[in-house]
């Protein structure tokens, strides 16, 4: 009995450690792969960081999200570099809008949602951050809707990823562990 | 998970997203009467456009000194330039389409131009 | 999340600068430049079709020589015609200066007078003849003076290239003529060097020289006291010059002394601050335009059907007065009052 409350922690420290390493991967595969927009990714990362969220709630969500952002630009070679920073931006805005939309869900919000969401917010962090200090171009605000464009189909197609990778009858066992605060 | 992938806070979400979209066009791509440029011409230099978006000042060195120009959202006018005769400053603010302003002393033209095609010359 | 997306902003800031260049970009490929005293702008249609330098550097050229020749202070082949006019002695006149005293006397000539290259004494009189104008402006005795039995360009006998003054005030001064003839000279280069379409523009005084082949010329028209007075289309070979007393002048005990002087008062022409004058001959409207603006707002259409002139403006005070013919062509700019029709007589 004494042991159950550490064993818990590491339980999940480790799940948040097995994710962020997903989520490293994922990450690390999509800058590997050729896209037919340079530049553009489905982000599908962020099906890691919704399922932590659905799963261990939003403190681990944070947790995997930020781990992967400093792994995966360690791994890539980019840290503390713009893409770094904007990577950082759009990640730490993504989090603030799941923060907000955590009452609502699963009951009320289920992935898709919160995918196009944080998608949504990712996008706008990023370019508040570019517009603001990286690149003040006048014109920049002109990328901004087809960026949008972009995150609400990636989003829609991570959610739907995401409901996908939670119906999984192997995710679905982690769902009810009652270690799972949600 | 429950039967059904979508609850009503996600076509909520999907909704305004699209909306935000929608809205993001329009207001980035309409042509909006602020979208104006400052063209300054210098005999002998490629022309320098400068949106006039933001509150800033410019200086401009020409063969007689430093012509300085006071940029603001829509507007531009010539602050200071050589010249006894200040006919650059005369012009005022120069904010619709065409208007120009002339410093020959440093050989620089000014002029406002819009999202209305340009003009080919400017009498004057 | 989405991967860092750098690239795709610097990507589509990019694509979205070109955009926006894309949309400025013209058919045309403009030129400017410093020359005849003044600003020189180019316009050459299409763009990418010519050696814009080439062409740049010719014009450039051809105006210094003009203006060297043709300036009424400083040293050269006007100035010395001026010495010898005023030694009334016969002499061979430099070529160069033979157009201008053959189309001066035909200006004044069509102008009744009101255009007279022949006074550039009473011109230096008021402070004009020198690079930055300044007063004083001459008393009551020298004016009256001046104005006793002025010099006229028939004072001039003309046998071939040999001339002979018969005044002893005659000194010429082409100011209102020499920009149009020079304009005339640039469009004869630019056709000469196989530029199609061009237009070429001497400090706001303006000619065309063919058109673009799928729309007109558009030109903008600047309102003597700021902003854009209208717009207006232009076809092939067609001049547009203003005269106006914002153009050169000083200020004096509160007063202001322009430089289009009025042979019938010896002062500075009053009533117009500017006159307006589209013609094909540039010449013509150059002079036209000072001849108008001397004429004054009573009496302009008169002075206009006398020059041939159909197509002419004039800024008054509180108004723009127009011959109808340009009334129907000129576009008024955003908050302007439409123009007041003045009939020809």
């Amino acid at each position: 009995m004494t042991g159950d409350p550490h064993a818990g922690t590491d339980t999940r420290d480790r799940a948040i450690a097995a994710l962020a390493a997903i989520a490293i991967g994922i990450q690390i595969l999509e800058a590997a792969i050729p896209s037919p927009v340079p530049g553009i990714k489905p982000g599908l990362a962020n099906i890691v960081t919704l399922v932590t969220l659905l799963i261990l709630g939003w403190r681990a969500a944070v947790a995997v999200t930020l781990i992967r952002v400093v792994g995966s630009s360690l791994l890539l070679g980019t840290l503390l570099s713009p893409a770094f920073w904007l990577s950082l931006a759009g990640a730490v805005a993504s989090l603030a809008l799941l923060a907000a939309l955590r009452p609502f869900a699963p009951r009320h919000v289920g992935p898709v949602g919160l995918a196009i969401a944080a998608a949504m917010a990712h996008i706008t962090g990023q370019f508040l951050l570019a517009w603001a200090i990286i690149i003040p171009h006048p014109n920049l605000p002109l990328v901004l809707p087809p960026l949008l464009l972009t995150a609400l189909i990636t989003g829609s197609l991570t959610g739907i990823l995401t409901a996908h990778v939670l119906a999984d009858p192997r995710i679905q066992r982690h769902v009810r562990n009652p270690t799972a605060n949600h | 998970m429950n039967r059904g992938l979508l609850r009503w806070g996600d076509i909520l979400i999907g909704t305004l997203a699209a909306g935000i979209v929608v809205a993001a066009f329009t207001l980035a791509y309409s042509p909006s009467g602020d979208a104006r440029v400052l063209v300054i011409n210098q005999a002998g230099a490629t022309p320098q456009h400068e949106p006039l978006d933001r509150a800033r000042v410019l200086e401009i060195h020409g063969p007689a000194g430093i012509t300085r120009i006071e940029i603001e959202p829509g507007r531009a006018r010539c602050a200071d330039s050589p010249g006894r005769q200040n006919i650059c400053e005369a012009s005022g603010w120069l904010q619709a389409h065409g208007e120009v302003a002339v410093s020959l002393p440093n050989r620089l033209t000014l002029q406002v131009l819009g999202t209305e095609p340009g003009f080919d010359s400017m009498h004057y | 999340m989405r991967a860092a997306i750098t690239q795709t902003l610097l990507l589509l800031l990019a694509t979205s600068l070109l955009f926006a260049c894309g949309r400025d970009e013209s058919d045309t490929e403009q030129l400017a430049f410093y020359a005849f005293g003044t600003l020189v702008d180019l316009s050459l249609y299409p763009a990418g079709e010519y050696d814009v330098e080439a062409i740049g550097t010719a014009v450039q050229e051809e105006l210094e020589i003009l203006h060297t020749s043709w300036h009424a202070w400083e040293p050269g082949s006007l100035g010395r015609t001026n010495d010898l006019l005023a030694m009334q002695g016969e002499f061979s006149a430099p070529p160069s200066v033979l157009p201008l005293i053959e189309r001066g006397r035909e200006m004044e000539t069509l102008s009744d007078g009101l255009f007279n290259p022949a006074l550039g004494k009473l011109v230096a009189a008021w402070g004009f003849h020198q690079d930055e104008p300044d007063g004083p402006p001459p008393d009551e005795a020298t004016l009256a003076e001046l104005l006793d039995d002025p010099p006229r360009m028939q004072d001039i006998e003309r046998n071939g290239v040999r001339l002979r003054g018969t005044h002893p005030d005659l000194q010429l001064d082409f100011g209102g003529l020499a920009k149009g003839l020079a304009v005339e000279r640039v469009l004869e280069l630019l056709a000469e060097r196989g530029v199609d379409a061009a237009i070429f523009n001497a400090g706001g005084d303006l000619m065309t020289l063919g058109r673009p082949s799928e729309r007109p010329w558009r030109v903008g028209i600047r309102h003597p006291h700021g902003g854009v007075l209208g717009s207006i289309e232009l076809d092939a070979g067609e001049a547009l010059f203003t005269s106006g007393d914002y153009e050169r002048g000083y200020d004096w005990e509160g007063e202001r002394i322009h430089h289009v002087i009025d042979p019938r008062s010896g002062r500075p022409s009053q009533g117009i601050d500017s006159a307006t004058v589209l013609h094909h001959d540039p010449a013509l409207a150059d002079a036209a335009a000072t001849t108008l603006m001397i004429a004054g707002p009573d009496a302009w259409p008169e002075y206009a059907r006398k020059m041939g002139i159909e197509q002419a403006l004039v800024v008054l005070d509180d108004r723009i007065e127009a011959t109808p013919a340009l009334a129907l062509r000129v576009q008024p700019g955003p908050d302007r009052e439409p123009f007041v029709i003045r009939e020809l007589p």
